[in-house]
C-alpha cells in the first residue's frame, strides 16, 4: 500500500549562457540588419539535439534562429564510467 | 529557402545527383528495403519477442561524410526510429569508419550510446560500392534476455546498470562474413535462452544481407551519385514536411507537465516531466528544463528515447502523412538536461522500461499543444505498456519465460476530430502486433482467460476515446513475476478540445487460496464484490473493497518486487481509457445508444457523463433499446448549466 505523500524533487535544467555584443560581432551578425530592435540580451548559448547530433548553439530568443551552430561531443552531455580510460 | 517542388531540373539535379523521378523511386526504393527485411525477419525469427511482438526496425543511413543521414525506416517499432540515427553514428564514429570492411557487422546494445535498452542490440552491415563506404543498414531487435538480475530483462526494480544487463560497446560480430567468436561467447556467456538467440541472429545477419544486396542492386541500376543524391533527398522532404507543418501552427510558448507514479524503490518519489515548447515561424524548441532527477531503478529512459518521442509526437499530431527520415528533426531543437529520468547517466540511472518514461514525454506533448491544435488536438491513449515479465520452470526442468504477453499491453488510444478512438492497440509510441492467445498457451504454463473492454472506461466526448481493456492470465506452475503498470495515479487518456479524460486502470493478483479458476471450473468474476481478496499490485484503490477508486489509495507496483505465485494464481490487468475529444453533450444520442448496445458505455453511464436517456436491456436484448428524446434534452440541459 502506497505511502501517505509522495514527494517531486526539484528539477535539473540546462543553463543558458549570456552573450555579449562582441561575441555576436565574431559570428558575422549585424543586430540593425539581421534582428531590427533585438539586443545582445536576446541571444543565448546552450546545447541542442536536433537532426545530425548534437551542437552548442547560439540562437535569438524570440524567433529561434540559430546564427550559429557548432557540432557538439558526440553523446552530447552523457559521461560514460569508460569515459577517460587510457587502455594504452 | 527554395521549395522542393519548385526547384527546376537542373537545380534538382545539381542538388540530387538525378532527376526528380529517379530520386523518388530510389527514396521509395529504400523504404522497400527496410521493409522486405523486417518481413524476413518477422517470417524467420524464432523467439516470441521477435516473432509475436515485431520487437524489431531497420533503417538505412548515409555515409560519415554525410553525418549519417537516416534516410528511411520500416514500418515497425516506432520507440526505436528516433534513436537510430543517433545509435548508427555513436556506434561508428566510436568504432572508427576507417575500419569498416565488406563484410563486417558492427553491434551496439548500450542505451547512453544509442538509446533503448540493453536488450536491443543494434546490428549495423556496412554496404560498401567500389570500395567505398556509401551507406549503412541497421536491424535493431530485441534479443529475449542478455543477462542481468531478472530472467529477460523487464522490470522496473534493477538498481544499475551492473544488475541490468550486459552492456555491449561498439564491438564487430561479423569479419569477412565469419561470426566472430568470441563476440558472440561474450553474449552467449552472460545471457539465457542462447538456444533461441543464435537462431535469431543468423535470421538478423540474413536480413542484413538481404538489405545490403538490395542497396547495391539499387545502386547498380542508378549509380552510386545518385543513390547518394537520394538518401539527402529523402530526409530533405522530411525536413521541409515538419517545417511547413510547424509553420501552420500558432506562433507561442506552449507548457506542460507530465509524469509517472514512482521508481522500483519505493513510492515516495513521484517523477515528473516539465516542458515548455516555443514555436515560431516553421521552427520549434522543446525545452525539458525542470524535469525530475533520473529514478533510482531501471524505469529511467535516455536522451535518445526522449527524442523518439518528441519525433513521434509532432509527427503523430501535424506531420503524419510524409515518411520518417531523421530530417523530420531538422527543425526542432531538443534541450534536455543530462541525468533526468529521462536523460538517464551511467551508472545509477539503469535503463529498462524506457518507454514508462518517454509515453510522459509524449503526452506532454499533446497536452502543451492542444490549445494550438485546436479541433486537430489528439486525446492521451492508456499510458503504460503495464508490461508483464513471469518466469518458472516446468514439470520436466524446462524454464519458461514470457514477455508483454501476459500483462496490460495493449490498450486503448484517444480519439480524434475524425471519430471514435480504437480500443485495442499498443501505446502511440509503439507499432507493434499483438502476441496470438494459441501461440501463448502453446508455449507457456498460461491460459489467458479474458480479453474484453471494460464500460465507462473511455473518455466521454463527441467522440469517445478508447475503452480500457480488461486482462486475465492464469499461471499453471510457480512462478516469479515482475508487473509494471506505472501510470495508475492520473488519468493518462487525456481529454481534448471539451473531451472527458479516460478512466484509471489497475492490477491485481488473485491467488489461488482466495479464487481458484481451475479447482472451481469458472472464470474469476468483473463485478466489485470480487477484488476484496484480491492483492492489489498497482492503482488508485479502495483500501477495504480494492477497487478502483481515484480518490482511494495508491497501491505500489514494486511494493512486492518479486510476485511469487503458487500454480493456478491470476493476474488481472485492467488498462487506463483513452481521452475523448470534444464535448460528450455534442454526441449524436443515436451514436450513444450504439455505444449502450455494444457495451462501451452503460445505461447508467450514457446518463451520466452523456446526458442520454435511454432504457432496455443491453445485454439481453441489445437492438431494441430505446432513447427518451425529451428526457434526454432536460438532462443534457442541466449538464450544460453546470
Amino acid at each position: 500500500m502506497g505511502a501517505v505523500e509522495s514527494s517531486v524533487p526539484e528539477g535539473l535544467s540546462v543553463p543558458r549562457e549570456e552573450v555579449t555584443d562582441a561575441d555576436l560581432q565574431a559570428l558575422g551578425v549585424n543586430l540593425e540588419r539581421d534582428f531590427p530592435g533585438s539586443t545582445a540580451a536576446d541571444f543565448r548559448r546552450y546545447p541542442v539535439l536536433s537532426e545530425g547530433g548534437w551542437f552548442t548553439v547560439v540562437k535569438h530568443q524570440k524567433t529561434l534562429e540559430s546564427v550559429s551552430r557548432e557540432t557538439g561531443p558526440l553523446l552530447g552531455p552523457i559521461v560514460l564510467t569508460s569515459d577517460g580510460l587510457d587502455v594504452n | 529557402m527554395t521549395s522542393l517542388k519548385d526547384l527546376d531540373d537542373a537545380q534538382f539535379a545539381e542538388l540530387y545527383g538525378s532527376d526528380r523521378f529517379t530520386a523518388s523511386v530510389l527514396s521509395s526504393r529504400m523504404r522497400y528495403i527496410v521493409q522486405h527485411m523486417c518481413t524476413g525477419l518477422l517470417n524467420n525469427a524464432f523467439s516470441l519477442i521477435l516473432r509475436d511482438w515485431y520487437d524489431f526496425a531497420a533503417t538505412i543511413s548515409g555515409p560519415p561524410e554525410q553525418n549519417y543521414p537516416m534516410s528511411s525506416v520500416s514500418n515497425s517499432l516506432a520507440m526505436f526510429l528516433g534513436t537510430m540515427s543517433e545509435a548508427v553514428r555513436n556506434t561508428i564514429e566510436e568504432y572508427g569508419p576507417e575500419n569498416l570492411e565488406p563484410g563486417d557487422v558492427i553491434i551496439c546494445n548500450d542505451p547512453y550510446r544509442a538509446g533503448n535498452h540493453v536488450n536491443d542490440i543494434c546490428f549495423i552491415r556496412p554496404v560498401f560500392h567500389e570500395g567505398k563506404l556509401i551507406s549503412l543498414v541497421t536491424l535493431r531487435a530485441h534479443q529475449l534476455d542478455m543477462g542481468g538480475v531478472v530472467p529477460a530483462g523487464f522490470s522496473g526494480t534493477k538498481h544499475n546498470v551492473y544488475e541490468n544487463g550486459l552492456v555491449i560497446a561498439p564491438m564487430q560480430l561479423y569479419k569477412n562474413d565469419k561470426p566472430v567468436k568470441s563476440a558472440f561467447n561474450l553474449i552467449f556467456d552472460n545471457a539465457r535462452f542462447c538456444a533461441l538467440l543464435l537462431p535469431d541472429i543468423k535470421t538478423i545477419y540474413q536480413n542484413l544481407l538481404l538489405g545490403e544486396k538490395l542497396i547495391l542492386e539499387s545502386v547498380e541500376r542508378y549509380g552510386a551519385e545518385a543513390y547518394l543524391g537520394a538518401i539527402r533527398y529523402s530526409t530533405d522532404v522530411s525536413a521541409e514536411s515538419m517545417s511547413n507543418a510547424l509553420a501552420e501552427l500558432p506562433d507561442g510558448v506552449y507548457e506542460a507537465e507530465e509524469g509517472i507514479d514512482c521508481d522500483g524503490v519505493d513510492d515516495t518519489v513521484e517523477y515528473k516531466i516539465r516542458l515548455k515548447i516555443t514555436k515560431a515561424a516553421d521552427r520549434m524548441e522543446l525545452d525539458f528544463s525542470g524535469t525530475s532527477p533520473q529514478a533510482r531503478t531501471s524505469i529511467n529512459a535516455g536522451i535518445l528515447d526522449t527524442k523518439t518521442a518528441v519525433g513521434v509526437a509532432l509527427k503523430f499530431l501535424i506531420d503524419p502523412a510524409t515518411p520518417f527520415t531523421s530530417g523530420a528533426y531538422r527543425p526542432i531543437d531538443i534541450v534536455l538536461p543530462a541525468g533526468t529520468f529521462i536523460s538517464a547517466t551511467p551508472p545509477d540511472g539503469a535503463v529498462f522500461l524506457y518507454w514508462e518514461s518517454t509515453g510522459p514525454v509524449l503526452l506532454a506533448v499533446f497536452r502543451a499543444l492542444e490549445k494550438a491544435l485546436g479541433r486537430k488536438a489528439v486525446g492521451g491513449d492508456y499510458g503504460s505498456l503495464n508490461i508483464h515479465n513471469a518466469n518458472g520452470v516446468l514439470a520436466d526442468g524446462t524454464p519458461w519465460v514470457t514477455t508483454a504477453q501476459c500483462g496490460g499491453e495493449h490498450g486503448p488510444w484517444g480519439a480524434t476530430e475524425a471519430g471514435d478512438a480504437d480500443s485495442y492497440s499498443v501505446v502511440y509510441q509503439a507499432n507493434n502486433l499483438d502476441p496470438a492467445t494459441e501461440a501463448i498457451e502453446s508455449e507457456l504454463p498460461a491460459v489467458v482467460l479474458r480479453k474484453e473492454y471494460a464500460p465507462d472506461s473511455g473518455g466521454a466526448g463527441d467522440n469517445r476515446g478508447g475503452a480500457a481493456v480488461l486482462k486475465d492470465t492464469l499461471y499453471l506452475t510457480d512462478a516469479e513475476h515482475w508487473s509494471s503498470p506505472l501510470h495508475t495515479k492520473t488519468a493518462s487518456g487525456v481529454g481534448v478540445y471539451g473531451g472527458e479524460a479516460g478512466a484509471l486502470g489497475a492490477t491485481w493478483v488473485f491467488h489461488p487460496d482466495y479464487k481458484n479458476v481451475t479447482k472451481d471450473k469458472d472464470l474469476i468474476g468483473t463485478e466489485p464484490e470480487v477484488y476484496a481478496g484480491a492483492t492489489p499490485v498497482a492503482g488508485m484503490l479502495d483500501p477495504k473493497t480494492k477497487t478502483v477508486d481515484p480518490d482511494g489509495e495508491y497501491f505500489y507496483f514494486a511494493s512486492t518486487p518479486v510476485w511469487h505465485t503458487k500454480p493456478n494464481a491470476v493476474f488481472r490487468y485492467l488498462t487506463n481509457g483513452g481521452g475523448g475529444w470534444g464535448s460528450p453533450l455534442q454526441r449524436d444520442p443515436e451514436r450513444v445508444r450504439r455505444d449502450v448496445r455494444d457495451e462501451y458505455v452503460t445505461i447508467e453511464g450514457a446518463y451520466r457523463d452523456y446526458g442520454v436517456v435511454i432504457s432496455g436491456d443491453p445485454h439481453g436484448d441489445p437492438e431494441n433499446l430505446k432513447i427518451d428524446q425529451e428526457a434526454t434534452a432536460k438532462r443534457r440541459a442541466e449538464l450544460a448549466a453546470k
